[in-house]
């Protein structure tokens, strides 16, 4: 077991060592393998924000590849800071770019918040749930408007339409956990089983009211206390997971069956 | 099903991979815009369109997806085929799987069809009668 200083010293002289020898292939893809746990480390600390580890993982690679081509060995910085940096910013880049702020332009944005708000007031006057025409009257957007926003908030897993009652607030159904009755309803569905299982207790809530109960959305909404945007596209996203869990993982057989009777 | 005239069906075919199942959602949740259906309703054929295409992507292949939309007197209908796949159509148990139990509450009536030109999914949203013509000024 070396020390932790006298290896760190050494570590650096090899690694000045490299530096020196780009661009020489070989002592990049060296500098690359050494410092990857550092990457994977970085990429490990923005897991669970709804983007699979692989793809960050790539994604903080990049930052390590511009991270050595970039670093001056003359200046009196170590390489490891300067990486970290580097792939911590190229890490939030990528969220950047991926997520509503940037990928959705702002007038979107502007609209989805908007059709978020007047929901609940226009569903609570008119006594159901309004049209795309009504919303687009009440908040001032184009009826091709209201439709974009309301794909932009099914097709992004990082908007953040709820932050106060959401995944970061203290919403009421954090505290459903201990006595969920939806694991048991919902299961018997083998195909889907396991993924139900890894699902937080609140997606697997909105799926027992919608598909147990048959809630509507705006009822989901008001039993689970966050908006009916929101509802949709926790609908949207766990359907997607648990559709993609069964295509990754198909249930035994898929041999040719019999005629079903049913199908007459 | 009755046959249609054709006239006015939307019809949409799009290549058999995932990514481009948010084109027959964005149709399928403007014309139901146009047919005046409420945000929830169309919210929830949006949501039934992109669960029947996972199921036939699901089958595998690489035939061609499409989406026919019609109004009806009593609601839109969505029929969500792929062309001919080896697979079997449908899989056994499919009526008592979960995917089954979205779709059947997400919209009125589910149907599987299919024959040897390709496996398909038939569902109809009811909602009061429109046509598809675009509406206003």
């Amino acid at each position: 077991m070396s020390s932790g200083s006298s290896a760190t010293s050494s570590d650096r002289g090899a690694e000045l060592a490299l530096f020196e020898r780009l661009p020489d292939e070989a002592a990049r893809a060296d500098l690359v393998s050494m410092f990857l746990p550092l990457a994977e480390y970085l990429a490990r600390r923005f897991d669970r924000r709804g983007e699979p580890l692989e793809d960050l993982v790539q994604v903080a690679s990049v930052g390590l590849l511009n991270a050595i081509d970039r670093f001056d060995p003359s200046r009196d910085v170590q390489f490891s800071t300067y990486a970290a940096v580097t792939i911590v910013g190229e890490l939030k880049r990528h969220f950047r770019d991926k997520g509503w702020a940037i990928r959705v332009p702002r007038r979107l944005q502007e609209v989805g918040l908007r059709v978020n708000q007047v929901l609940p007031e226009l569903s609570q006057e008119l006594g159901r749930s309004p049209t795309v025409e009504e919303l687009s009257n009440r908040c001032g957007a184009s009826p091709e408007e209201i439709l974009d926003a309301m794909e932009a908030v099914q097709a992004y897993s990082t908007t953040s339409l709820d932050a106060p009652a959401g995944e970061d607030g203290v919403a009421p159904v954090d505290v459903l956990g201990e006595d969920d009755p939806s694991l048991e309803v919902l299961e018997g569905w083998a195909t889907v089983e396991p993924a139900l299982r890894e699902l937080p207790a609140r997606e697997r809530r909105v799926l027992y009211l919608r598909f147990v109960r048959g809630l509507t959305q705006s009822e989901i909404a008001e039993e689970i206390g966050v908006s009916q945007m929101h509802v949709s596209r926790i609908l949207a996203q766990t359907l997607r997971t648990l559709r993609e869990s069964v295509d990754a993982n198909p249930p035994r057989g898929g041999e040719p069956r019999e005629a079903d009777p049913d199908e007459a | 099903m009755q046959p249609h005239s054709g006239s006015d069906a939307v019809i949409v075919r799009v290549p058999s991979r995932a990514e481009f199942a948010h084109v027959l959602r964005a149709v399928t949740a403007s014309v139901a815009a146009r047919m005046s259906m409420s945000y929830e309703q169309i919210e929830d054929l949006r949501l039934a369109v992109d669960e029947a295409a996972g199921r036939l992507l699901a089958l595998g292949g690489s035939t061609l997806l499409s989406l026919r939309l019609v109004a009806l007197a009593d609601g839109l209908e969505a029929v969500v085929a792929r062309g001919a796949v080896d697979a079997v159509w449908p899989p056994a148990g499919e009526r008592e799987s979960f995917a089954w139990r979205v779709l059947t509450a997400l919209v009125d009536e589910v149907a599987i069809e299919g024959d040897a030109n390709g496996p398909a999914i038939r569902m109809l949203k009811r909602a009061p009668a429109a046509d598809l013509a675009p509406q206003g000024s």
